[in-house]
This record gives structure tokens, sequence and C-alpha cells, in this order.
């Protein structure tokens, strides 16, 4: 392995990729803009929480129910509190039934329906539990006077109230890390195409060394703006060490998929065709993360969605090795699998 | 004794079912030039890939200065200078950090970009980029490049193709320069011209073989045909071509003849040219 070749490799690739205007204003504009778009976003939850009420008769406690941090809507039907509440207009819905007065007169333990979205937080959840359990304790005097039905509406997912700008933070760098791929990707097409890696290929430089250059390009540029980002939008104040070594992996991979669309492709265009094809599929499972609920778990045999979900369990919940381990594994095999299958098509197409 | 630069033995190359190059042998020797003629398709630039390492044979061995190409691929291509047909330089560099570039890969220490393209004729525009180049510039800075490295084996795939006289005398020029030097040449052109005024020797290949292989002088005199040409003036006035074949027992008796019967206008002698022996040769031309 002569270091000096791959010093030179990596130096060449670096001065091209940032004499491509298109793809050095992608660089700088990007960072700049998707940390605009960050801080834009906002940086706090609401404390209150908004419910819905179905209620044909309101009981008369209902009425001193607290105003701080509680926002009640009276719904017309059972059928729109639950589309309400699937809708995200309220955490919570609370459907009373029509004989609920009957059967606290007669000691007989009405069924109240509460409905949930699957990212309400457990505190949430438990905190309108509670507040039917007193509202109906007031009514009655007795306790354990109601049966209680939870539902949630909606595949259930982990979540907890974190503002909107930090859970864009995953897809954000999943943006930069693969607008960096379509750097290098058509980097490679040209070197391809333009018959500048038969000219190197006649040199005492290796096809390795070509590739642990193109390598080093792709996944430094790729880690280094990466790394940038989530540091100035305070992505790396938990679990920097878990962040970083997500991201590197994520840079990897991004090189590997890079070195089978350069393979595929023959000039910008068609980097930028199989560019979009790979971009849409790799930025799906961050919608995850931004929007809980709207994807289901197939997203998980997309590789991207380890890169997001670590960075987003590490950076806004601090989980740690124990939680994040599994995923930085899988992550790693694909990363493998993506670059080995890279380096073969590619080293097909330099032949 | 001098070492054979280059040797192939039996090379042999297969796209699929087609064979491209087929059991071909031959030897270059230290600081000779061999021109490599033949139509497209005839193997040439297969030829020229499997001795440069970029192909591997699929039968037989290519060595060049006692190296397996194939065992010894970075050796060899450290010892070698390439110059392809078709323009494959970074454009979005200037010419010298195109020439820097190959130098740091060929490992040279102290390396004058700019002496080295006064050589080729682009002093002065070391500091454009490539791609304001002209093609015969381009070209230039190819062989530029390929000689950097002051190669022991100059590789020159169709070097004037396509380009303007001055250019491509630049070119022979330096190729005659380089072995001068002491470097092995090898040419594949499509210029019989060319190949006539800088060769030592001349391969035709043709359908994935060498047809023939020797001095184009010595080529001339087993497949051509020497002749004088005369042109007479007849009884009314117009002029008539008269072709004498030399070399034969009756050639005396002819040229007599023609000075003692006929008003001899003009005369000169004339050699077969390299496309008229591969055309016997093959029963092709060389396009």
């Amino acid at each position: 392995m002569n270091w000096r070749i791959i010093g030179t490799l990596i130096a060449k690739d670096f001065s091209l990729f940032f004499r491509k205007k298109l793809f050095a204003a992608l660089t700088i504009f990007g960072l700049i803009i998707y940390i605009v778009l960050y801080f834009v976003m906002p940086n706090s939850v609401s404390e209150t929480l908004k419910i819905g009420l179905y209620a044909p008769v309101v009981p008369p406690v209902f009425n001193q129910l607290p105003n701080e941090g509680l926002e009640i809507d009276i719904v017309s039907s059972e059928e729109a509190l639950k589309e309400a509440v699937i809708d995200g207009k309220y955490v919570a819905g609370i459907s009373l039934p029509a004989d609920i007065m009957e059967k606290f007169n007669s000691k007989q333990k009405p069924t109240i329906n509460l409905y949930f979205t699957p990212d309400v937080p457990d505190e949430a959840k438990d905190a309108v539990v509670l507040m039917i359990q007193e509202l109906a304790y007031m009514q009655t005097g007795q306790p354990l006077s109601i049966e209680l039905s939870g539902e949630i509406l909606g595949p259930d997912t982990i979540g907890q109230p974190i503002p909107p700008r930090d859970r864009l933070r995953p897809l954000l760098a999943v943006f930069i890390l693969m607008v960096e791929m379509l750097g290098l990707a058509n980097l490679i097409a040209e070197e391809v195409e333009r018959g500048t890696i038969q000219a190197l290929l006649v040199t005492p430089m290796s096809v390795k060394e070509l590739f642990i250059a193109k390598g080093i390009t792709g996944t430094g540029i790729a880690f280094v703006q990466a790394v940038l980002f989530m540091v100035l939008v305070g992505g790396m104040n938990q679990q920097p060490l878990i962040v970083l070594i997500t991201l590197l992996l994520g840079a990897v991979l991004v090189t590997g998929i890079a070195f089978i669309i350069g393979s595929l492709s023959k000039d910008f265009m068609s980097v930028l065709g199989w560019g979009v094809l790979a971009f849409i599929l790799m930025i799906l499972p961050s919608f995850i993360v931004m929007f809980p609920g709207v994807i289901t778990g197939w997203v998980k045999v997309i590789p991207s969605y380890f890169l997001v979900d670590t960075v987003h369990r590490a950076a806004n919940f601090a989980s740690g090795w124990s939680d994040l381990w599994s995923n930085l594994l899988i992550l790693a095999g694909f990363c493998l699998a993506i670059t080995w299958i890279g380096i073969m098509v590619l080293r097909r197409k330099f032949q | 004794m001098t070492q054979d630069a280059i040797v192939a033995e039996d090379l042999t190359y297969r796209y699929g079912e087609k064979t491209a190059v087929d059991r071909v042998s031959f030897n270059v020797a230290e600081s000779e030039i061999l021109g490599f003629l033949g139509p497209n398709g005839a193997g040439k630039t297969t030829t020229f890939k499997m001795l440069t390492g970029q192909l591997k044979p699929k039968g037989g061995q290519a060595r060049l200065l006692g190296m397996d190409v194939t065992k010894n691929a970075d050796k060899v291509q450290g010892e070698i200078g390439v110059c392809f047909e078709t323009t494959n330089l970074y454009e979005q560099m200037t010419g010298l950090e195109n020439l820097n570039l190959f130098a740091r890969l060929f490992g040279m220490r102290s390396f004058d970009g700019n002496a080295l393209l006064e050589r080729v004729g682009l002093g002065g525009r070391g500091k454009d980029r490539v791609e304001t180049y002209s093609k015969g510039m381009k070209q230039r800075l190819m062989v530029a490049r390929a000689i950097l490295n002051r190669p022991r084996i100059l590789f020159l795939d169709e070097p004037t193709a396509g380009l303007d006289p001055t250019s491509s005398e630049t070119i022979r020029n330096i190729i005659l320069e380089e072995r001068e030097r002491g470097a092995t040449v090898f040419l594949t052109t499509h210029d019989m011209m060319e190949a006539d005024k800088l060769s030592d020797r001349v391969a035709f290949m043709n359908q994935g073989k060498i047809v023939a292989l020797d001095t184009p002088h010595k080529l001339k005199q087993q497949y051509g045909k020497r002749a004088l040409k005369a042109k007479v003036a007849a009884d009314d006035g117009r002029l008539e071509d008269r072709e004498i074949t030399l070399d034969t027992p009756e050639t005396p008796e002819a040229v007599r003849e023609l000075f003692s019967r006929e008003k001899v206008i003009t005369i000169h002698s004339e050699e077969a040219t390299l496309e008229d022996i591969f055309i016997s040769l093959t029963g092709r031309g060389l396009v």
C-alpha cells in the first residue's frame, strides 16, 4: 500500500470536487440552509394538553375541569373524535357513554373510552387516566367507580415530547450525506466516462489504492459535513461518540452507494436519475422520526433507518450503547455489504 | 547482447466467443520503434491494452523489460509511458496540474513541468485549464504526460490521428527524441507514411493475427513491386505512360529499349507503399 499515491489521489479528488461549481455550491449553501432550517423550526413543546371530548350527557363535575394546562373541545360524535385524534388535533380523546349518569346513579360502573395517538408520551396518557378517575370520584364519591378502555389509534411508537426542530436533525444529517453521495458518484462516473481512470491505471497506482482514495474522499467529505452540521445544531451535546460513529458509518454507507451509482451512470444526468431514486429511498426512514406512525416497520429493510434511528435516539434521548449497539451493528453490516457491492461493480466498470 | 524490451508470446484475448487477438508473438528490442499497423478491429488496441497491463491475457504471456506484465503490473507500469488514442486528461485542471499529478503518482520528487510543456510546444499555457486547449494542444499534453517519467518503453496509440501538421510534426519529433534517449517505442497508427518514416520495423495485424513483421524496406522488397515509371511523347505529341518492373532479368533490356525507341520526357522509380503491401497481404484496406 503506497500512502503517497493514495494522498495524491485524495488531493486530486478534493480539488476536482470543489471545482465542480454545482457540488461546491450545494456543499456550502446546503450546510447553511440546513442549519437555518433547523433554527427556524419551533424549539419548544406546548405544555397544554388538547383533549377532545364526546359526551352525549355531560356529568356536572366535568364543568369543574381545571383550565390551566388543559384545553377541552366538545365534538359531535365518537367517530369525529377518533378522526380528530388520528389527525393529531388532540393528544387524547375521551368518549363518555350516553347512560353515564344512570350508571353512576345505580352504582354501576360505566365504561369510558380513551383514544390516544401513537406518539403520545406515557406521562400524558397517565395524566388523562388520572383526571378521568378523579372526576369520577368527585362525581360519585366512590373510588374505582368507572371502567376505562384505552385504544391507540394507528401504530404504536415510542415518543417523547421533543421540539420539532430536534426531530428534524437526523433527516437533515441524512440529506447532507446523500448530497455528498451525488457529488462522489458524479466524480466517479466522469472519471470512467472521460477515460482518466485508464490513465491512472497505467501508472504504478494499484486498483486497491484507487478504491481506498475514493473511499476516503467520499467518506471524508460526507462525514465532515454531517459532523459540522450536528455540532452547529447541538446534535453532539448528548452521546457524542455514538453520534460520531453513526455518522461515520453513514458516510461509509453513502460512499458505497456512490460507487454503485457511479458505476451505473454515464454522465451527470444519469447520476442525478439514479441518485434521486436512492435519495428518496434513503430519506424515507427519516419520516418515522419526523412524523411517528406514518410509516410502519417495513422501513427497517432500508439501511438508512438504522442511521436515522440511532442519531435520533442518541442525540435526542441520550440513549446509550446498551440501547443502540444492535442498531450500530446492523448499520455496520449494511455498510460492509453495500461498500463491497459498490467495489465489485465499479471494478468491473474499470476493467 | 541487448535485451528485448517487449516480448509477446502467444498473446491471446477473447471477448466472449470472439477471438480479438489470436496467439500473437513478437519481440521489440531496446531503443527500437515498432509500428503496429492494422485496420479497425484488427486487435491492435487489445494487444496494446494487454501489453500495458490494462487487460489480462486469456492466453500467452507479455513480458516488458523481463517482467511478466500480469504478475508485476505495478512495477512494469512504473517503467512505461502510455499515450491513449482518445483524450483522457483532467479537463478542469490546468496543464501543469495534470503533469504534476502524474509526476507524483510516479513518485518523482524533482519534476519540471514547465520545461516539459515547453518541449511539447505548450510553453506559457501551463496555467490554463485543459478545457480551453485545442485538440492538438491536448494531444501534445497527452504525449508530455506519457514521457514525464522518462519511460523505458513508450506506448503510443494513434498519437497523431486527426491533428494539424504542426502538432503531428511536434509529436513525431518527440518520438524520435525519446528513441534517441534510449526508449523503446510501440506505436499503433493508421498513418502509413508516419509508420514508414518513424518505425524501425512494422507489424501488420489483421483479424487478430500478425500477418507480417519486418523493416519497411524489407517488406517492400519482399512483398512490393519496384518499378520505373516514365512519361514518353508519342508521335502526335500526346504524353503516354510506360512502366518497367525492376529487379527482373528483363529489366536492363527494357530500359535500353525505352531510351532508344521512345522520347522520354520524365522518368522516376516507384516503390510499393506499406498500404499496397497490406492490401496485397490481406486483401483489405487499413480503414
